[in-house]
């Protein structure tokens, strides 16, 4: 569904999405919370001349929604209401969008499968048995499923990006800072993006130029000024350099995926674009998944240590205060996540921080001035988003994708640590399932990365393309 | 054996901003329980921390102020730690790079100036308050992301004295700089005192103990000295001192333990992501330098050197800052420079005093009471009337006005006076004689009668002067 096929009004476009969600529930699992859709459109602002009006949304479930149920998909938000919009939710609701529920993701958004959510595994709308992918699983099926033309997601390691892939949508993360984060729970606060899902460029471009802006709540959001993502959307690529990161393709150990893209390549190459094939140093990119695991984990159980049981959220009693935090800690969260917090915990011991923390921190800068060197001297970087369609639950298990794939399937972790915008969009379909590719360009060159989008999806023609559910 | 007491303080001091530091609540002493309490303040998921522009301005001046180096990149950490005071699970404070170091107080001791070394001055946010009710507790947030300054001192102070000199000087600075209300009675000025014991000579530390919070200044003096008396006493008796903190109990007039230390909390310190280092520019900070508030010292400078007061008058009006803004005001209007600090430090404090007015709340112009002094020193009223009129300007009169409606205005024709002088001396033969005697006592007498006689509008100058004419010529 694309925005234009929202071509009703306000309540007709609302309650079909609402609808949809509502009958799609049982099939995809991907919504936490179903807003009260009429308060949501009594509480939209009536201006048919907002970019947004009359176009129902879904919000990820970490993302705060003034008197909507933000659970984050884990069982210690269980009952918390947030008492103000996320910056995001302010501006969705300033360009006359309806929300109309709260999406699914892997708890705290800590998992690229959604497996680890609170509310259980969101289904993918091209095979129910395989999985969504995540943290934005639930926001990318609705997408997918042709339920909204637009979802919210957040990406701290290619939460939005992934899900995209497995799912067959649009998935963007512009550069860090060019959407604030204010109201967003956090996962890592150096990696986290908010971005979000469509069905198409186009509409990618109308959404970022309504999220974009600097936002004075964020002290790391930017002051660069929004551009005309839409009137300057320009598929030409006469000229362009567009580099290939080798490294990615020859760790893909499925033919068609990687022969897929090169035709794919071949495409833009006649229309004009200069393709060069790069690769970094492939033991600084294996460092990519524990340096980020590190970082994230070691921020996170510091995030997160808000979340004790005493002043919101779910608390389990005990004989004192110490005893109380303990135990709502202990049940509130999943056994993956308190695992995380301990892995965090212990990069940060004093007698750890330098040879794990600060060590991880430093070769995270290594990394990002190894990457944005080769951005320099192109205008984007292309590969596959993924190194296989969307798994079954059982073959999805994250250790063992990133053993197999140590590379391929955590390379889109380059655009967090570097905080450049990288989006993904399908450019196949292998046994009728969807494949991502990834473009990323420049820090605040999200105009690139889409000018390209464009070009791939009119050789693809996928533009709008949603799943029979 | 002899020892020596070594002792190092810290202190916490919340700035005069105002919102928190890192949010827009408003930071405000004694409103209603959470009422100043924002998303930011209660740790609510997904709240970021946005840093208070003044209150870097605030910690700047406090880093001028103590002679700090400064460091113009800003940088942030958390301290992590679980608590019901702390919402978010972390305090935001300055572990790696706090914004002064190396700075110093100078202090009057018995045997002239020192000079107490800081190690640092760094910038945090404060946490909630807890009451504690039986078995129950209440926490107010009001308090929660309220700015502070953590001021770090050298373990360069040896006695109780000492350390109450410092942190007197140190509140007195803070005050007048407009960084902090440093009210040591309502928490917005905090002292933890460090105190160990060595043998005189010896160049080791001795293990210390911590004296928490403590409330005023005599506190910190009284503290100290029970502690190094207990310390000693364990010493002598052949025990040793465990590492212990211990709060001051005001009734019993001594320390007592409130738990011992086992090992250090690993606070995990690690810079805080969501704020970036902040470049300060020298701009700025030259800005900040030089429109300083002036501090005490400078003003006692100028009130000995230019002004031509004691070293006593100078302490005592730089000894409240009001009193001497009070006193900078009038003397803009006035070059009785003397006779206007006898006025603001004398009658009007007494006046105060006896009324029960607090100086932020004075009812006297210094305009008028310029004026009056100015009337004064010109001999147009004398200085007994100006205590009437004195006690009606109090009252927000105009001096002017009083002294025309009371028919004031002093006596000061020379030839009217000698006529009273004269007819003073005509009825009392007798002092005549004990003054040819030598009895000078008796001019006094003589002059006080013409002062009655003119009901005290003679200026008491002249008529001293015409009285020993007079004399002579008897």
């Amino acid at each position: 569904m694309r925005y234009s096929d929202c071509n009703k009004t306000l309540r007709e476009n609302v309650m079909k999405s609402y609808e949809l969600a509502s009958a799609s529930q049982e099939k995809l699992n991907a919504v936490v919370t179903f807003a009260d859709v009429e308060k949501q459109i009594e509480e939209t602002i009536q201006d048919e001349t907002l970019p947004l009006y009359g176009k129902p949304v879904a919000v990820k479930d970490n993302i705060s929604t003034k008197g909507i149920r933000t659970t984050a998909s884990s069982r210690i938000l269980d009952n918390y209401v947030p008492v103000f919009d996320a910056a995001v939710v302010e501006k969705l609701k300033a360009a006359g969008a309806t929300i109309i529920c709260k999406t699914s993701m892997d708890e705290l958004g800590m998992g690229g499968t959604n497996l680890n959510a609170y509310t259980g595994k969101v289904n993918n709308p091209y095979d129910l048995s395989r999985i969504s992918g995540g943290s934005s699983g639930g926001s990318a099926a609705l997408v997918a499923a042709g339920v909204v033309p637009m979802a919210l997601g957040t990406d701290t390691g290619d939460s939005i990006r992934k899900p995209a892939s497995y799912c067959g949508v649009v998935g963007f993360k512009p550069t860090y800072g060019r959407i604030s984060r204010y109201g967003v729970i956090p996962y890592a606060s150096s990696l986290d993006h908010v971005g979000f899902f469509t069905t198409c460029v186009e509409d990618a471009c109308v959404t970022l130029k309504c999220l974009a802006g600097r936002d004075d709540r964020d002290m790391t959001s930017s002051y660069e000024p929004v551009g005309e993502y839409d009137k300057n959307l320009n598929s030409d690529l006469n000229g362009k350099k567009i580099a290939v990161l080798d490294n990615v393709l020859s760790s893909i150990k499925d033919e068609r995926i990687v022969n897929e893209f090169h035709q794919l390549m071949k495409k833009l190459e006649d229309r004009g674009a200069v393709i060069v094939h790069v690769t970094m140093d492939e033991n600084l990119l294996q460092t990519l998944l524990p340096v980020y695991l590190i970082i994230a984990n070691a921020e996170a159980c510091a995030n997160h240590s808000n979340l004790d049981g005493v002043r919101f959220g779910m608390r389990e009693e005990g004989n004192d205060l110490e005893e109380i935090m303990i135990n709502s800690r202990t049940k509130g969260f999943s056994s993956a996540v308190r695992k995380r917090f301990v892995l965090g915990s212990y990069s940060l011991f004093t007698e750890n921080q330098e040879k794990l923390f600060r060590k991880a921190q430093k070769v995270r800068r290594v990394i990002v001035d190894s990457y944005t060197s080769i951005l320099k001297d192109c205008d984007c970087i292309v590969a596959p988003a993924a190194a296989t369609v969307a798994p079954h639950e059982n073959d999805s298990v994250d250790e063992k994708m990133s053993d197999t794939y140590l590379v391929a399937e955590n390379h889109m972790i380059l655009g967090n640590m570097a905080g450049t915008p990288s989006l993904t969009l399908p450019y196949t379909f292998i046994d009728g399932l969807p494949v991502g590719v990834n473009v990323s360009a420049k820090a605040f060159d999200e105009q690139t990365v889409l000018n390209v989008a464009k070009a791939i999806e009119e050789e693809t023609q996928l533009e709008g393309k949603c799943a029979e559910v | 054996m002899e020892y020596e007491t070594i002792i190092g303080i810290e202190i916490h001091c919340e700035l005069k901003t105002k919102t928190k530091m890192f949010s827009s609540g408003r930071a405000e002493f004694g409103q209603a329980p959470n009422s100043c309490a924002s998303e930011v303040d209660l740790g609510l998921p997904g709240t970021l921390p946005c840093l208070n522009e003044h209150g870097v301005e605030l910690a700047l001046r406090a880093c001028m102020g103590t002679h700090c180096e400064i460091d113009p990149l800003l940088k942030f950490d958390r301290k992590n730690y679980y608590y019901s005071d702390l919402p978010k699970g972390f305090q935001i404070t300055q572990q790696f790079h706090p914004i002064g170091r190396n700075g110093y107080v100078e202090i009057d001791t018995e045997n002239g100036k020192k000079k107490i070394r800081l190690n640092r001055i760094h910038m945090e946010e404060d946490t909630a308050k807890q009451f504690h009710t039986g078995s129950n507790t209440l926490i107010d947030f009001n308090r929660a992301g309220t700015p502070l300054i953590e001021i770090v001192s050298e373990p360069d102070m040896r006695c109780g004295k000492e350390a109450a000199a410092y942190v007197e000087q140190l509140k007195n600075m803070l005050y007048y700089m407009g960084v902090s209300d440093c009210k040591m009675e309502e928490g917005s000025m905090r002292c933890d005192v460090n105190v160990s014991l060595r043998p005189c000579g010896s160049d080791t530390f001795g293990t210390k103990t911590e004296i928490k919070n403590l409330n005023s200044i005599a506190n910190v003096q009284k503290a100290i000295d029970y502690e190094t008396m207990r310390q000693k006493e364990l010493l002598e008796a052949g025990k040793q001192v465990d590492q212990e903190t211990r709060r001051f109990d005001e009734a019993t007039r001594t320390t007592v333990l409130m738990r011992k230390k086992e090992g250090n909390v690993d606070y995990k310190f690690f810079p805080e992501p969501n704020i970036f280092p902040i470049q300060l520019s020298e701009e700025w900070i030259d800005h900040i330098r030089q429109t300083l508030p002036e501090l005490p010292e400078k003003r006692k400078e100028k009130y000995m050197n230019v002004y031509g007061l004691s070293e006593y008058d100078a302490n005592t009006l730089t000894s409240v800052k009001e009193l001497s803004d009070f006193y900078d005001e009038v003397v803009t209007q006035t070059d009785e420079y003397k006779l206007a600090c006898n006025w603001c430090t004398v009658e009007m404090m007494a006046y105060l005093n006896k009324e029960n007015i607090k100086l932020v709340n004075n009812p006297l112009s210094s305009a008028h009471l310029a004026d009056m002094i100015n009337m004064v020193a010109k001999g147009e009223i004398s200085g007994k009337q100006a205590k009437t009129v004195f006690e009606e300007m109090m009252k927000g009169k105009d001096p002017r006005k009083v002294v025309e409606e009371k028919g004031m205005k002093q006596l000061s024709d020379p030839e009217a006076i000698r006529a009273l002088v004269i007819k003073v001396l005509d009825n009392n033969p007798n002092a005549i004689n004990d003054f040819k005697n030598g009895k000078d006592r008796a001019v006094g007498a003589l002059i006080g009668q013409v002062m009655k006689l003119s009901r005290g509008t003679a200026n008491p100058a002249m008529a001293s002067q015409i009285m020993n004419e007079e004399l002579k010529k008897r």
